[in-house]
Order: C-alpha cells, then structure tokens, then sequence
C-alpha cells in the first residue's frame, strides 16, 4: 500500500518527463521563461543554496545538540527551554520562515535577495530537526562509555571527539538526509529570499532560483511550462536520489572502517 | 583514527567544498563598476520582464537585472520603500499611487472560463455577477444542466482578483468562492477538472492552454470575443495594462530599460509570453 505512491508519483514523472531530459537540458540556461533550454544555473544555484544550509546547519547543530546533551542535566531549565523552541519551530510553516528570511537577512542584515539570504534561512528551518535527531542520538549512547572513559582519565574534549562523535554518527547522517529533504524541496521559504533570478549565480550574493522555485514557476505560472516541469522534477527527484544513496554509503564506510579500527 | 578522518575529509568535500568553489567563482568575475537593476511584483508580469531583462543584459554586459515575484502590491511596496529600482504591477496605478510614475509595457486581458463540457455559451455581466455573489449556485438558473456551480476566485492581492472585482463591481467579501487559487495556470487546471466550475484568468494564457487540449473554453463579454485582438484593439472590456512602476520619474538606466520595454525591439518577447504588445 505505502508503495503505491511512490511508483504512481515516479511513473507520472517518468512518462511525462524522460522525453524532455538530456545532457544539455541539465546543463544549459533556461530559455523563454523555462519553455526552452535547460536548468543548468537553476541546478548550481540550488546545489550552493544547500550547501550554505548545510555548511551553517551542521556546526550550529552539532554545537547544540552537543550543548543540550553533554552540558546541561535533562532537566535544567535552559535546556527545556531550547528543546521546547526547537519543538515549536519544528512545526512552523515554511512560509513564516520564508518571511521571517526576508526580514532578517534581505532587509535588517541588507543581504538582498541571495543565495547567501536563501541559505541561511533554510538552515533556521533545518537546525530543529537536525538538532533534536543528533541528541536523541547522543542519548543512545549509554552512560557507561562516558564512565569509563571518564575513568580511563580521558578530557571530556577527548571523550566526545573518540568516543560520543563517532557513535552519533549514523543519528548525525540521519539528521543530514532529513535536513537536506527538507532544503531540497523548498519552494515558500526561497522565493522571498533566494529568488526568482534564472541566471548563473556569479557570487553568493547573486539571487538564484532553486529546483523547487523553478518547478512551482513552470507548473503554476506559466503557460505550457508543463513539460519542463516534469523533466525538472525528474533532476530533483534524481538529486535527492543520490544524496541519500552517498549518504547511506559514507555511512556504511564509516561503520566498517570504524569496526576495522576498533 | 581512520574513520573520523575520513568523515571529516567527506564533511569537507561535500559541505564547505561548493562555498569555496562559490568564493573562488566570484573572484575573477567581481565587477566593480557593474550596475544592478532590481525589479520586484506582479508574477503575471515575472517571465516577461526576466526575458526582457535577459535580453537588456545582452545589450548592456555589465548591468545585471534581477527580476522577482510577489504580486502587483508587493512590487508597489517595495518600489515606494526603494527596496526595487522598478515595480511590477499587472494593472493601472490606483488614485491613490499618482505620485508613483507607471509605464505600460503591454497589455493582457482577463477571461471567463468554463469546462469545455458544460454547454453555456455565454453569460451577461449580471448572470456572472450573481454566480459569484452566490444568488445562482445551479448552471440550470443561466440556462445550463441541473447541476451546482463550483466557484473559482483568485486569493487576496491578485490583480487579477481586483480588476475582476473592479469591473463588476464587487468586493471581495461579496464573493462566494468554493475554491480560491493563485496563478493563472493553477485556475485553469482547476476548472479543465470539474466540468461544473466557472473562473476566470489571463487571456493569453487561456487562449494557449486551450489551443493545446486543455479542456477550458473562453467566454465572450457583453459579445466581445475574449481574444488577444480584441485586447490589443481596446475592444475587450476587461482588459488590464502590464505596468512598470517607478518611485520618480525614470532617469538614467531605469529609463533606459523602461526605455526598452516599451520599444518593438521586445514585441516578440511579449508575444511569445501571450500578451498584447503596445501597437501593431
């Protein structure tokens, strides 16, 4: 039952956009408002938009999840108060994040509309969800490593670099993947901040169109944009595809170097 | 520690590799006395002005036109904040935005729509009007099989909505909409699929999809065809002018691409988009 959407959601895409797919099209620059020509700046675009997430998302992530697992007792009051904002951020529309984006970093911080302004506000809609994966992970862990190795008289630098890092690992992959399917495919949180410009970004300050903003312009707003639309969807689709396939392998990598060195 | 190195050399790679890439990309291509034009408004208006703009930049090497969406309103605010250089407004100037300085660059009309099934080949202004102040809510009241009328209104902000309620004369809250959409194509998807829906969207863009198959049919008004030459001839009476809009009178290179726009140089642009262009 649960496949029946995927196969229906893949097949559609398929039959209606294999046609349309080619080298050139996932390479060369759009042409009659997305009618003609290809995605290629559309698919840098999106590919530097996540990176910038990722790039800020993860470290910040990280940080905090390390803060509320390693630094604070469950209980402390600051603690509980980061987790319940997380929690009710985790819930928020991504339009509001897509206006607060706009305030924030295109008007107060006067990044205009960016790849830069587009970035960062997907990774404030991102950090919740990477955050609380990567302490549930953290939590996993039992309390006996971190006696013993506090025992061993290992600094607790040392003790979360060896020893709690690599066993949060797969919780931290996880968190990537989910982040970066949540980035990917978003299309209210960009158009007021990463933009609606089709052109090669020469800088992250230039305005790029993501995958997703495209996909939603072609489908929505103009006329016969459809059949790009599809092919467009298919690119995205097959980007995610191989995040999460690459993802899963420096997983599996990492585990069995990781039993290797052990 | 094998792993964790090769952990962090894949971070690396795959996280802070594309913003360096980005950095090192923008270093040769700084352009130091390069010109920035940011036009922001109508999405009816976006395509068009993006292929304008492309074209501009073909002209000019070192100008770079930025073009994004947001609806009519949304351009006039940030043309009257000075977050945009030019505004996009798929309508008039409204009497009280005088003080702004509007340029029509084309022009586009507005169309009833209906599924090509349903057999009603034409409706008065006051038959339209009561279908969407809720008075007739079966197709049988204008003439048409015994079976609900399904309402289709344009969200809060379009210019489409408020030229349509402008021409009737309606206001928003008059409206008995059962489903409420946003941009042209979205509408005509709407009511291709429920043969008992009436809408109404951009003529050009309704003329194509139903050229191509899409199963909508285009209405007269008061026996004008809703066609692009009606529209380009004045004749149609729900007709709207594509607007750029300025805070001040246009000098310098906001003239020159205005300037543009509303030469015959990008006729071909507007016709492909499906909009009227200002003569011939």
């Amino acid at each position: 039952m649960v496949t029946i959407p995927f196969i229906w959601i893949m097949g559609d895409l398929l039959w209606n956009g294999w046609d349309q797919l080619s080298f050139s099209f996932v390479f060369s620059a759009p042409q009659n408002a997305g009618r003609e020509g290809g995605i290629g700046p559309i698919l840098i675009s999106t590919l530097l938009i996540v990176g910038v997430c990722m790039g800020t998302a993860v470290p910040m992530g990280l940080g905090t999840a390390l803060f509320l697992s390693e630094y604070t007792r469950h209980d402390h009051v600051l603690g509980r108060l980061i987790r319940g904002s997380l929690d009710v951020l985790a819930g928020v529309p991504s339009i509001v994040f897509g206006l607060f984006g706009n305030a924030l970093f295109c008007q107060i911080l006067g990044l205009g509309f960016s790849i830069l302004s587009g970035g960062l506000t997907l990774a404030c809609m991102v950090l919740p969800i990477l955050i609380r994966t990567v302490e549930e992970s953290f939590h996993a862990i039992s309390q006996e490593q971190r006696l013993s190795a506090a025992a061993l008289g290992l600094s607790k630098t040392t003790t979360i670099r060896r020893i709690l890092l690599p066993a949060a690992l797969p919780g931290l992959l996880v968190g990537i993947i989910l982040g970066l399917g949540r980035a990917v495919a978003e299309t209210a949180a960009l158009i007021f901040t990463s933009g609606y410009v089709a052109r090669m970004p020469e800088s992250l300050m230039d305005s790029g169109r993501s995958l997703a903003v495209h996909i939603y312009d072609l489908a929505m707003n103009v006329a016969g944009g459809n059949p790009h639309a599809y092919a467009t969807a298919l690119v995205l689709v097959g980007l995610v595809f191989i995040i999460n396939v690459s993802s899963s392998w420096i997983a599996s990598r990492w585990t069995s170097c990781n039993r290797l060195s052990a | 520690m094998p792993f964790s190195t090769f952990f962090f050399f894949t971070l690396r790679v795959f996280l802070v590799g594309p913003l360096l890439w980005a950095w090192a990309w923008e270093y040769p291509s700084a352009r130091a006395e390069g010109e920035r034009l940011i036009i922001t408004g109508s999405s009816t208006m976006a395509p068009l002005v993006s292929e304008i703009g492309k074209r501009f930049e073909t002209l000019h090497p070192k100008v770079r036109v930025d073009v994004q969406t947001g609806g009519s309103s949304r351009g006039i605010a940030d043309t009257v904040n000075g977050l945009a250089d030019i505004g996009m407004a798929s309508r008039a100037l409204k009497s009280q935005e005088q003080h702004l300085n509007g340029s029509v660059i084309a022009h586009d009309g507005i169309t009833i729509i209906l599924h090509t099934s349903n057999p009603v080949q034409e409706l008065t202004d006051d038959q339209i009007r009561s279908i969407y102040t809720g008075s007739s809510t079966n197709w049988s009241h204008v003439g048409g099989p015994d079976s609900g009328i399904t309402v289709v209104n344009k969200a809060e902000g379009r210019s489409t909505l408020e030229l349509f309620l402008d021409y009737f004369h309606l206001s928003n809250r008059d409206i008995h909409a059962h489903v409420v959409i946003g941009d042209n194509e979205q509408g005509i998807k709407t009511v291709a699929g429920n043969p008992n829906a009436i809408g109404y969207v951009s003529i050009g863009t309704a003329q194509y999809d139903a050229a191509h198959g899409i199963g909508i049919r285009l209405l007269a008004l008061q026996h004008i065809p809703a066609t692009l030459e009606t529209v380009r001839e004045g004749r149609f009476p729900l007709s709207r002018p594509l607007t750029l809009v300025t805070k001040s009178p246009p000098a310098g290179l906001v003239k020159t691409f205005i300037d543009f726009a509303q030469s015959p140089q990008v006729h071909d642009l507007i016709l492909q988009q499906y909009f009227v262009p200002l003569q011939g």
